[in-house]
């Protein structure tokens, strides 16, 4: 009987413990790789050739207006400066001519750090920060990153949370006030 | 060592404890707080490139030229185009919201046609166009059968129109009344050419008998950046402005000073002020300068004229002093609401311009040349000015004139907007065949045989020719901004394919055509009109004017006083003639014009005291055509005996945000006729008051 308590109260701390490595395994390992779906770009666009090869930086194509208001993403209309014909004989550059220019279909690029609608962000206010410093450093990349979306939120994996941006507010010492970012 | 039930409790509590170890838990809890901020109720920004593109609207009294920013093609907000000088920067408070208006519940979606019970059928474009040319290839060749209104002043598409008509051998081709057709009438009978113009940014002295330049009068965007230009906040002021009407209006509050003048009484006005300026040794090199100074010297001496409209003669005599002595002066007249006043009062306005040489001078009154026409066959624009809608309607409504068997309203809603408004409307309900040619559901394709929907000023090619009032003759044009939302079909594309099928050659193919033809005519560049520059031309007309003395003589009449005048006025966020309250300006309304679904006039305390009325209270207001019901605000700004009431409300057609909401001033207004000219007007209307 003795002997028998004794075993029992082992194997009861053991359990314990396998639980709490499994758990560890699941959140830390597990977790993070079921909550994102993994998608890829619909072109496999090398910003590398652009930027080293054509000697383009980031604000040829990500514009800014007269007005301060950013333009984001280059429009058909811009590609076709450079792409009315093809330039080379990259399948990549093939299927955008073909499937997006000619058909006068814009991209549906994937944008990595889309905020939510509530969010007021002005990339002109941020102008005096490098691009690398929210952006993943895709100008000397020949591949695109693969591009996660979160399967509860519906954001990418990179969208800025909340705390980052009071974060860097606060080191530069700029107001975390609410209407700031929330108009 | 099985599991029993202790060691699957352990091992649970393990995996609890050790998930808050975890982002399993917090992750969870924050993404589906997010979660809940997307449901798919929740409206979405749309992403994309940011663009500008130049383009005109038309919703105002007066042509706007706007850029309209938009994302990934879809139009978003509209903002004034600073570079070009039709508007010079500014904005209306209804093209401000011209992107929005594209998704209005009141766009007609494509051509329809009247079925039984008064409800419409959707039709195709082809069934369309052959059911308006079997109509029209029933009374071609036939005068007086058919009849076209425009709405839109400046476009090239009304000269199509006219042409058109023209073609059909139809001289009933009108445009909705407007200051231009006082100015029109009163030029003619100046002996002048062209169209009137006033220099205002050159000026250092205006004044403004009625017209109401920041609501109503002539290019009004144009008006008051030319106003803040020359009174910058904080800067010198360069004009003075001075305002004479029947209430402290927008004009008013932001002249230096206001002089309360009746409505309707803006000639006796201007030639009380002439008595004191001829006095004071002014002339004019004019061949009835004589017969116009003894007819001045006679009949408006300042104890008549203080008797007939209440100014004192020594404000009489301070005004004209002031005029004389500034180094530009110039003086504007015209209705307190944009229509209906008669061309005497021009005419007598042009009289004090011409004593203070202020004719065809920098800062004065101009006579501007008219751009050539695009199509040969065309009514100049001086002729189509000049002719009276009003006074047609009228005599179709008392059978004096014989309806016409169709008629064809373009961006016109005279259903509603017309004065006298429930006359003129039977007027028109005894036409056999009523086309609108409307982007809107208004009241008058609500009562129309057949709809053809003329596209969004943002999806169409249009153009805009010299708006009334400016100083320089002008040209603006644009090109579609984005894809037709809807099955609209461009009038004027309408208009060439049908009269080609009537053997009628109107010497273009498409609008784009004519407008370009219109540019190049004009000497201005196509491409750079496009992209939202204004071409300005110099050009004005010669000749001299004269006092046109024989008309003043016959049309100006004194008052007979101890009447209720109705001082209608009209304030860009509610509408125009041609638009209801946008639904984005519902919330501009002001508490003292709507409350609810009843509509406020304004009358000073004495007046109330008189009429036995009081904050609130309710009153019944009549003209010689109907009746309005309305509550009384009282403001201290009216002019005694005056009742002040906004336009623009008791839409019948339209949706939720205009229908229904007070009722429609237009339909106590009193059509008279001047006399001397002829001309239909309704400035001066009285009210009985219950």
């Amino acid at each position: 009987m003795e002997e028998k308590r004794a075993s029992k109260q082992c194997g009861g701390v053991f359990p314990f413990f396998i639980g709490v490595l499994a758990s560890l395994v699941i959140g830390w390992w597990v977790f993070p790789q079921v909550i994102y779906s993994q998608k890829t770009q619909p072109i496999d666009f090398s910003h590398k050739v652009h930027v080293e090869g054509e000697g383009m930086d980031c604000e040829s194509c990500h514009t800014f207006m007269e007005d301060g208001s950013f333009a984001g993403l280059p429009s058909n209309e811009q590609c076709a400066e450079c792409h009315e014909d093809l330039l080379g004989e990259s399948k990549a550059e093939e299927t955008y001519v073909n499937e997006y220019l000619n058909k006068d279909v814009e991209v549906p690029w994937l944008v990595y750090q889309y905020q939510p609608d509530n969010v007021y962000f002005s990339h002109m206010a941020h102008k005096g920060f490098e691009c690398t410093d929210c952006h993943p450093d895709v100008g000397n990349s020949d591949t695109l990153p693969t591009y996660y979306e979160n399967r509860i939120s519906g954001y990418s994996k990179q969208t800025m949370k909340m705390w980052q941006c009071e974060r860097c507010h606060a080191e530069v010492g700029t107001s975390n006030a609410c209407y700031v970012c929330h108009k | 060592m099985g599991i029993d039930r202790r060691t699957f409790i352990q091992l649970v509590t393990g995996g609890v404890v050790g998930s808050l170890f975890t982002p399993v838990i917090w992750k969870s809890l924050d993404d589906a707080a997010i979660w809940s901020q997307n449901w798919s109720w929740i409206p979405r920004l749309k992403y994309g490139q940011i663009t500008e593109q130049a383009t005109i609207s038309k919703f105002g009294p007066s042509p706007c030229s706007l850029m309209v920013k938009s994302v990934a093609g879809s139009p978003y907000v509209a903002k004034g185009n600073a570079d070009n000088e039709m508007s010079k920067g500014g904005v209306d408070a209804i093209s401000a919201g011209g992107a929005q208006l594209l998704y209005s519940p009141s766009r007609v979606k494509g051509p329809m046609k009247k079925v039984a019970d008064g409800k419409y059928e959707s039709i195709s474009w082809d069934d369309a166009e052959k059911m308006l040319s079997k109509k029209l290839s029933a009374v071609k060749g036939q005068a007086g059968k058919l009849a076209i209104v425009s709405g839109d002043a400046t476009g090239t598409s009304t000269e199509v129109l006219s042409a058109f008509a023209a073609g059909m051998g139809s001289n009933d081709c009108y445009l909705m009344p407007g200051d231009e057709q006082a100015a029109a009438v009163a030029l003619e009978n100046m002996g002048g050419s062209g169209q009137i113009g006033y220099d205002l940014e050159n000026s250092d002295f205006v004044l403004l008998i009625g017209a109401d330049a920041m609501n109503s009068w002539g290019s009004v965007v144009r008006n008051q950046r030319v106003y803040a230009d020359n009174r910058p906040t904080g800067g010198d002021i360069e004009s003075v402005y001075v305002y004479a009407g029947p209430f402290l209006n927008s004009t008013a509050a932001i002249s230096d000073k206001w002089i309360p003048v009746a409505p309707g009484t803006g000639a006796i006005f201007s030639l009380g002020l002439a008595y004191h300026m001829l006095n004071a040794g002014a002339s004019a090199s004019v061949a009835d300068f004589a017969d116009f100074k003894t007819l001045v010297m006679s009949r408006f001496t300042p104890d008549k004229v203080e008797k007939a409209i209440g100014v004192a003669p020594g404000v009489m005599a301070g005004l004209a002093k002031q005029l004389m002595s500034a180094s530009a002066p110039l003086v504007i007249s015209g209705s307190e609401f944009g229509q209906g006043a008669g061309a005497v009062d021009i005419i007598a306005a042009s009289a004090l311009n011409m004593l203070l040489g202020r004719v065809g001078e920098k800062g004065g009154m101009k006579l501007l040349a008219e751009l050539p026409l695009a199509v040969d066959s065309a009514v100049s624009r001086a002729e189509l000015s000049s002719r009276d809608f009003a006074g047609y309607l009228a005599a179709v409504a008392t059978d004096k004139v014989k309806a016409p068997e169709v008629m064809m309203a373009y961006e016109a809603n005279p259903v509603y907007a017309m004065p006298q408004a429930t006359t003129m409307a039977a007027a028109i309900a005894k036409v056999p065949f009523l086309v609108s040619f409307s982007t809107w559901m208004d009241e008058t394709a609500s009562t129309a045989d057949l709809i053809m929907p003329n596209p969004h000023s943002f999806e169409r090619f249009d153009d805009a020719q010299t708006p009334y009032g400016v100083g320089t003759a002008m040209l603006s044009a644009c090109a579609p901004v984005i894809e037709p939302l809807y099955n609209g079909k461009s009038t004027v594309d309408v208009i060439l394919g049908v009269a080609s099928g009537l053997g009628i050659d109107l010497g273009y193919e498409s609008v784009e055509a004519v407008l370009q033809a219109k540019a190049e005519k004009a000497g201005a560049d196509w491409d750079s009109l496009v992209e939202g520059a204004a071409y300005v031309s110099d050009s004005t007309e010669s000749g001299s004017l004269k006092f046109a003395a024989s008309v003043l003589s016959k049309a100006v009449i004194m008052p007979k006083g101890g009447e209720i005048a109705l001082a209608p006025y009209a304030k860009l966020n509610v509408g125009s003639s041609t638009m209801a309250i946008p639904p984005l300006n519902c919330v501009t309304v002001s508490k003292f014009e709507l409350q609810g679904k009843d509509l406020f006039v304004q009358i000073n305390g004495k007046t109330a005291k008189k009429l036995n009325a009081s904050e609130g209270s309710k009153v019944k207001l009549a003209g010689a055509g109907g009746e309005c019901v309305a509550r009384v605000h009282i403001n201290e700004g009216v002019m005694n005996d005056v009742i002040a009431a906004p336009l623009g409300f008791g839409h019948t057609a339209w949706d939720e945000f205009s229908r229904g909401k007070g009722d429609n001033i237009s339909k106590i207004l009193t059509v008279g006729t001047e006399p001397g000219t002829g001309m239909a007007v309704w400035t001066s209307s009285f009210v009985s008051v219950a």
